[in-house]
């Protein structure tokens, strides 16, 4: 038992930390939410050089070979700073590919991944907007060398710029007759439309007319998509509960410098009791998210996930962010509830990570089930 | 990083759970059992220690040369978590002594003491039981506002006064006692001092004080002109706030595992009662909100696991977690609180019941965890005083009171 960080990882953290200081500031982060695209490809570049988009692959596929933990200590300070744009959509389309991808697919796809060329986008969940395999109804018939895929896709992060969508479509009647699909998003008949969000964080509507996808294009086995999205869905709870990890901590941060500098009645109100234990709670709340966080990523890192401590992570992730930022408000008074701070930035956030991979319900659910329940 | 413990912990876990199912009488279900209120609990209690003693694990963590093993931090913390998953009464020998008398003692008291306190602790016998006075009437969460008083004479010292909401006393053999040695002390906490007081000496007198529910766990302890050896004084004079702090600090982190253990174990036993018991038809564990709130209240008991994990580590760095350890116990304190509540309203209109009546389910213990809950936020530092202690050590918040 451990709970100290690598020194490359602590390295990998202040880096990442410096570079979104610099590169990232709230005023960019504001700028993107009314941009067009929703990211910086200059920024977007950098990142690519860093290392950051290939962090998890092998060296032969453009990427530095770590681990997972290190890719959610990346998503941890990309979290406490906020990073507009493609990087978590991105990841969670690469991660599928190294695990499933063949050759031919992992040699094309990956290293353009890696140097910042391409932008993935995952599209799994319809109108229903939940993660249950019966909610698929999109669906792929057998042409001729290829599959025509029909059907629309909802809430599909950064559609709007990505040069790839990774599809979960149906090849069967049958419960769990679905594949994943690799779709160029510039094919004939995909469209798409940003949703305008909360958030405003450019997720996505994706309709596919009659789209042609080559028979090389399914990732894995024909029939084995769900799969393949029950991998994605754990890993890609975890990244995002780091992204989440990361704003409970700046946002604490924030609210107990504020509690320190702000004084009525001739004093700091973080004297006051019904300030500071309030904000002991949000804490400690947040640290023990964090560890959590820490404790399943490390496990995903070491080849045994536990299905239960995945689970746990996305179960609570939400419940937290969105109680830390609704008490840091509320200490912020009046000034919290501005354009200009930043508390409401994260604020916002706080529901399209809960509803990202699986809301709390799913999750929550889950822990049940391995109680025995 | 790294989040799996030693084979030499795991094996350990598997020893204890095995010693629980043959040495926990199967007709007495001991978890949360309130040891020190009924007579036939707390001779269990008392051969429970024995056996613990005889196997080691009483005082694992001292030196073999006072009676321990000289276990890791990791050992310990298993062994609490374990406890508290199964009950196992007898652990704590009173309340502190072996906690909080023999870690003291180690690193304050002197040679003399030592021999001879320790090893009565160690052995898991009547004479090693212990109870802590600490609080008076006018000084609770104040604790260095106490007023009872101890005035040198010769080779001893006097002591008069008011000791309340001493747990243990009625079956305590020794007293770990708390007293104003310098009332004129320019500030309130530089004129304390620790003493051990003989609970057979003359002038000592026990009141008990039952709780709302009847149990007989704490009592007002009297103090008339009772006199105490000098030689037990323990550290220096007027120094006993500062020994204290430091030796709370220390301690305080056992409290945290057998929270965990509990609250496992009650997840567990409410897990099986909401699979076996049918409601409208079907069971209870198919309702959409019996199943959330258990799965909400498992996640905070991973978090305190991870919390304890956490404490324990930094132990294991040099470090003294004084921030880790009142979080795990005030987060502690508060889950076990939920999982009552929980845990009643699944026992439905039964949880009215007496939890040793014929009618009542899962052995009364969940009834008996909510009324304890309560007791238990308090005792050893209120919430509050622990969240106090996080916001000013942890956040570098202004003191708030």
């Amino acid at each position: 038992m451990d709970f100290k960080l690598s020194e490359d990882q602590e390295m990998l953290r202040s880096l990442a930390k410096d570079f979104l200081t610099k590169e990232c500031p709230k005023v960019k982060v504001r700028e993107l939410e009314t941009d067009e695209k929703g990211y910086d490809p200059q920024m977007w570049q950098k990142m690519a050089e860093l290392g950051w988009l290939g962090l998890v692959f092998p060296e032969n596929y453009g990427g530095t070979g770590g681990t997972f933990l290190d890719l959610v200590l990346l998503m941890e300070e990309t979290g406490k700073n906020i990073l507009p744009g493609p990087f978590f959509s991105t990841t969670v389309c690469a991660l599928p590919i190294l695990e499933y991808g063949n050759e031919r697919q992992k040699a094309k796809f990956l290293p353009q991944i890696a140097n910042g060329t391409a932008i993935w986008a995952l599209a799994v969940i319809e109108t229903l907007g939940g993660y249950k395999a019966s909610e698929i109804k999109a669906s792929a018939r057998v042409g001729d060398g290829y599959y025509i895929i029909e059907g629309t896709k909802l809430f599909v992060p950064n559609a709007n710029v990505a040069n790839h969508l990774l599809v979960a479509a149906r090849t069967s009647e049958q419960a769990e007759g679905i594949a994943m699909f690799i779709v160029d998003a510039n094919s004939a008949g995909v469209e798409v439309e940003v949703i305008p969000t909360i958030a405003q964080d450019k997720q996505c509507q994706v309709t596919f007319n009659r789209v042609e996808v080559p028979e090389g294009n399914v990732l894995g086995d024909v029939g084995g998509g769900w799969d393949i999205v029950e991998f994605i869905l754990d890993r890609a709870a975890i990244l995002k509960c780091a992204e989440v990890s990361g704003g409970c901590q700046a946002v604490v941060e924030m609210t107990n410098a504020y509690a320190k500098d702000r004084v009525q009645f001739d004093k700091p109100i973080g004297s006051f009791q019904a300030i500071q234990h309030r904000l002991v709670d949000m804490f400690v709340n947040a640290e023990g998210l964090q560890y959590l966080v820490y404790q399943a990523a490390w496990e995903i890192s070491t080849g045994f996930p536990s299905r239960l401590h995945i689970s746990l992570v996305k179960a609570k992730a939400g419940e937290v962010y969105q109680r830390t930022c609704l008490d840091a408000i509320r200490i912020h008074g009046a000034t919290g509830f501005t354009k200009e701070h930043d508390v409401g930035l994260y604020f916002r956030r706080v529901k399209a990570s809960e509803f990202a991979m699986g809301d709390s319900d799913l999750w929550e659910e889950r822990v049940a089930a391995e109680l025995g329940l | 990083m790294d989040f799996k413990l030693g084979e030499k912990e795991e094996a350990l876990r598997k020893g204890i759970r095995e010693f629980a199912q043959k040495e926990l009488p199967s007709e007495c279900f001991c978890l949360l059992l309130e040891e020190e209120s009924r007579d036939e609990d707390w001779k269990l209690a008392m051969s429970i220690s024995k056996k613990l003693a005889q196997k080691g694990w009483l005082v694992m963590a001292w030196p073999k040369e006072y009676g321990g093993q000289g276990a890791s931090y990791w050992e310990q913390m298993v062994y609490g978590e374990e406890c508290g998953y199964w009950g196992i009464p007898g652990v704590a020998m009173g309340v502190s002594g072996v906690a909080w008398v023999g870690p003291s003692l180690m690193q304050f008291g002197n040679e003399e003491q030592r021999k001879k306190y320790l090893p009565l602790i160690a052995s898991g016998e009547a004479d090693g039981v212990w109870c802590t006075a600490y609080s008076e009437p006018n000084a609770g969460s104040d604790f260095a506002n106490i007023q009872t008083r101890a005035v040198r004479d010769g080779d001893e010292y006097v002591i008069n006064g008011q000791k309340v909401w001493t747990s243990c006393a009625h079956r305590a053999r020794w007293c770990w006692l708390a007293v104003k040695t310098d009332p004129g002390a320019l500030k309130k906490h530089r004129g304390i001092s620790i003493f051990m007081v003989d609970m057979k000496s003359p002038g000592i007198t026990v009141n008990p004080l039952l709780n709302y529910y009847g149990a007989h766990i704490f009592n007002e302890v009297f103090f008339d002109n009772v006199r105490v050896p000098a030689s037990n004084l323990v550290g220096e004079e007027n120094k006993g706030w500062y020994h204290l702090m430091h030796s709370l600090a220390s301690e305080r982190h056992s409290l945290g595992p057998p929270l965990y253990g509990n609250a496992r174990r009650l997840l567990d036993e409410l897990a099986g009662y909401a699979k076996e018991t049918q409601y409208d038809g079907k069971p209870l564990s198919q309702n959409l909100g019996v199943r959330h709130m258990l799965a909400d209240a498992a996640v905070e008991a991973e978090m305190l696991k991870l919390f304890n994990y956490q404490v324990t580590w930094e132990l294991t760095q040099g470090l003294i977690p004084i921030y880790g350890s009142s979080r795990n116990k005030a987060f502690g304190d508060q889950l076990l609180e939920r999982i009552g509540i929980i845990g009643m309203r699944l026992m439905g209109t039964y949880c009215q019941v007496d939890p040793y009546s014929k009618w009542t389910k899962l052995h009364g213990i969940i009834q008996r965890v909510y009324l304890l809950s309560p007791g238990i936020s308090i005792a050893a530092g209120t919430d509050e005083i622990e969240k106090n202690v996080i916001g000013q050590f942890k956040l570098g918040l202004p003191k708030s009171y």
